[in-house]
């Protein structure tokens, strides 16, 4: 079972840590027997290489960086990714990479920067007079009803969904999608947006596990059969946040 | 009321030293800029006489004003610094109430100031230096300080409205750092590494300036030093550093490994040549007794065993403590103890783990033992690299309790590399020598 996994400019779109979240599909991919590959998609990698992929994942990184990225998604690849997100290409996209699919960015000086409009939402920095939304987050899923996924979030931007339906996560503690409508994130067709850093997945392996089955079902159209795994230490980690900012 | 201040100030240096409050590295000045907010650069028009100089960038700041005053004194100049750690406003003005007499004389010839990479706009508003040496700018604590595109526009504004006189020493390898020497009035002097220093040919995972800063495109590089230090050159507009000094012969009996310290002894070398006009051949003999600092390849013995101390407080630096561990032992089973702490001076957010390239701890690993605050993601994150090793990840919360584990665990005269973030450091530091520093 071959899954290619599309990591959008892993040079320039890696501030967070969020490479992690490769670290994390890698890991479980060989447990679960998936000959999982991953491709560095750069600025230099042709276009017609986006559609090719099973699984598509960017991270977050600085406003330099973005502005860069951005140059080469309006021109280049932006026309892709969005074939293959309509198509149901599985996906996630954290912070700025969530970004980039909405309708606009606008900066805290005021300046509109288009986005793909691949979601139906948009961005707005309120300006310096605002502070970033910074902290622990805990939201709850549709994925994993019984679990608060736990992450970090650090941000300057206020996403707002135009249908809250889609949002990916209710917030339990921490700020979410705007800090005031209490969503995070979006799900839309089988990609996930998210501010989710952390990274998300390593601390929350029932969701890494979500992507590679659902990826296999599409695929292969076929089930991996439910295991028992050893998640101790990520249970831990998650109780530990938790613990601290639901005490 | 300015007198008044210092007498107040010295009077809390005396007591917190006395009743064992700490070192008293930042209450004096905290209570002196209380009293008079101006109070530095009023007892600084005072001492005309002081040459100071202002040390600042991500990594290496408390080895670099070590080396400079293990110099200076050794070549008869006085000096005086701020604690470590004690790098705001606050710290500077304790250094000076300590190094002051009641009349705010300051009877030394040198200020070294270490200053915190955030607030060097706000010092530069108070402190008139000679030199500012930036020794690199890697992302640190991004929930605190923000990104390094910020902090860099922070240095920049300081910069460019900086007296022309007063000399820049910027590292070279770094693109941004270049390209900030390129855009400021002042005599700017640049050092690096040679490429035969370079160890590598990849470009790592943990870079912040890997593109180009005039044109933005992708920069290639011939050598890698580390993160996105090297020999780079843009391909697209033809950017292209000049004029960078490098060492060639390093001196062999400089005791601190790493390539992170090659650059902190390249910059004090062209510095002290610069400034003071101390040859390179004199400085290479009197290397030879300098001791690390606390917490920097420091040696602690404890019930006979050798633990070595390693700050590692962000990707590179984290990555460059491995490769650090890794030149200064043959051993591949080494026993290494890392803490993950996230308390105020860490910063909350430990994503940044994930940015440190563990693959290599492995290499030369036989046990690792966990502790700190988020000893669970860092157990995770040892976890999901792909080792045999998976079993020798032992993970425990309480630092005093894992150290019980290591002693039953080691051999008299074995070696323990500890790699741990700042407070973690501090803590681990205390448990081992039994008193507090700071």
């Amino acid at each position: 079972m071959r899954v290619y996994l599309g990591w959008f400019y892993p040079e320039l779109m890696s501030t967070y840590g969020d490479r992690g979240n490769i670290i994390a599909l890698s890991y479980w991919a060989k447990i679960l027997g998936i000959d999982l590959k991953i491709v560095k998609i750069s600025l230099s990698q042709p276009k017609e290489i986006v559609v090719k992929m099973d699984l598509l994942f960017m991270g977050g990184a600085q406003d330099k960086q973005q502005e860069i990225v951005n140059q080469d998604l309006k021109n280049n690849k932006g026309e892709y990714l969005k074939k293959s997100i309509e198509n149901g290409t599985f996906g996630l996209f954290v912070c700025g990479g969530y970004q980039f699919l909405g309708h606009y960015y606008k900066t805290a000086d005021g300046t509109k920067i288009p986005g793909l409009s691949i979601f139906d939402i948009y961005t707005e920095n309120p300006g310096s007079a605002f502070p970033r939304l910074i902290g622990d987050i805990g939201i709850k899923t549709r994925i994993a009803r019984s679990e608060i996924v736990v992450g970090f979030e650090n941000h300057g931007g206020r996403t707002y969904l135009v249908d809250k339906n889609l949002a990916f996560g209710k917030v339990v503690f921490g700020f979410g999608n705007n800090g005031l409508d209490k969503t995070e994130g979006i799900f839309y067709k089988n990609t996930i947006g998210t501010y989710l850093h952390g990274p998300i997945l390593p601390k929350n392996p029932f969701l890494t596990r979500f992507f590679l089955e659902k990826v296999i079902e599409k695929k292969y159209k076929k089930k991996i059969k439910p295991k028992k795994f050893d998640e101790e230490w990520e249970r831990k980690a998650r109780e530990k946040v938790i613990k601290e900012r639901l005490k | 009321m300015f007198y008044l201040s210092i007498i107040f100030s010295k009077i809390i240096i005396f007591f917190s030293r006395l009743f064992k409050f700490g070192s008293g590295s930042t209450w004096p000045g905290h209570l002196a800029l209380y009293f008079n907010s101006k109070f530095v650069g009023k007892i600084l028009q005072k001492n005309p006489h002081l040459k100071i100089f202002i040390i600042t960038g991500t990594n290496g700041k408390t080895t670099t004003v070590a080396l400079l005053k293990h110099f200076l004194q050794k070549n008869n100049i006085s000096c005086f610094s701020n604690q470590e750690g004690a790098n705001l406003l606050n710290g500077v003005a304790s250094a000076i109430i300590k190094n002051s007499s009641f009349s705010g004389r300051i009877n030394k010839q040198v200020a070294l100031f270490e200053v915190d990479e955030f607030n060097l706009p706000l010092i530069l508003k108070e402190v008139q230096p000679l030199g500012i040496i930036i020794l690199n700018l890697f992302r640190d604590q991004l929930d605190r300080y923000g990104e390094v595109n910020t902090i860099f526009s922070r240095w920049f504004d300081a910069l460019k409205n900086i007296s022309p006189s007063v000399k820049i020493f910027l590292n070279g390898d770094d693109p941004q750092l270049y390209y900030l020497g390129q855009k400021i009035s002042s005599p700017v002097f640049y050092f690096g590494l040679s490429e035969e220093e370079m160890p590598f040919k990849k470009i790592p995972h943990d870079v912040d300036f890997n593109y180009c800063p005039f044109c933005y495109q992708l920069l290639s590089y011939k050598k890698i030093a580390y993160s996105h230090l090297g020999k780079f050159f843009c391909q697209n507009c033809g950017f292209k550093p000049t004029g960078i000094f490098t060492l060639k012969e390093n001196p062999v009996n400089f005791s601190l490994k790493g390539i992170y310290n090659l650059y902190n002894l390249t910059l004090v070398f062209l510095f002290l040549q610069k400034v003071f006009g101390l040859p390179k051949e004199k400085l290479k003999i009197q290397i030879k007794d300098f001791l690390p600092v606390f917490g920097r390849q420091e040696k602690i013995k404890y019930k006979n065993r050798d633990f070595y101390l390693l700050l590692s407080k962000n990707p590179a630096g984290f990555n460059q403590s491995i490769d650090a561990v890794l030149s200064l032992t043959e051993n591949k089973k080494n026993v290494f103890w890392i803490i993950l702490n996230n308390r105020v001076p860490d910063g909350h957010d430990i994503s940044w783990i994930w940015d440190v390239d563990f693959k290599k701890i492995f290499l030369g690993a036989k046990k690792i033992f966990v502790s700190g605050d988020r000893v669970f993601d860092m157990v995770i994150r040892l976890k999901y690299e792909e080792t045999a090793l998976k079993k020798n990840i032992i993970g425990e919360e309480n630092p005093k309790k894992t150290l019980k584990k290591i002693i039953e665990e080691t051999k008299e005269n074995e070696k323990i590399f500890i790699l741990a973030n700042y407070s973690a450091m501090l803590e681990v530091r205390k448990i081992l020598v039994g008193k507090k520093l700071l």
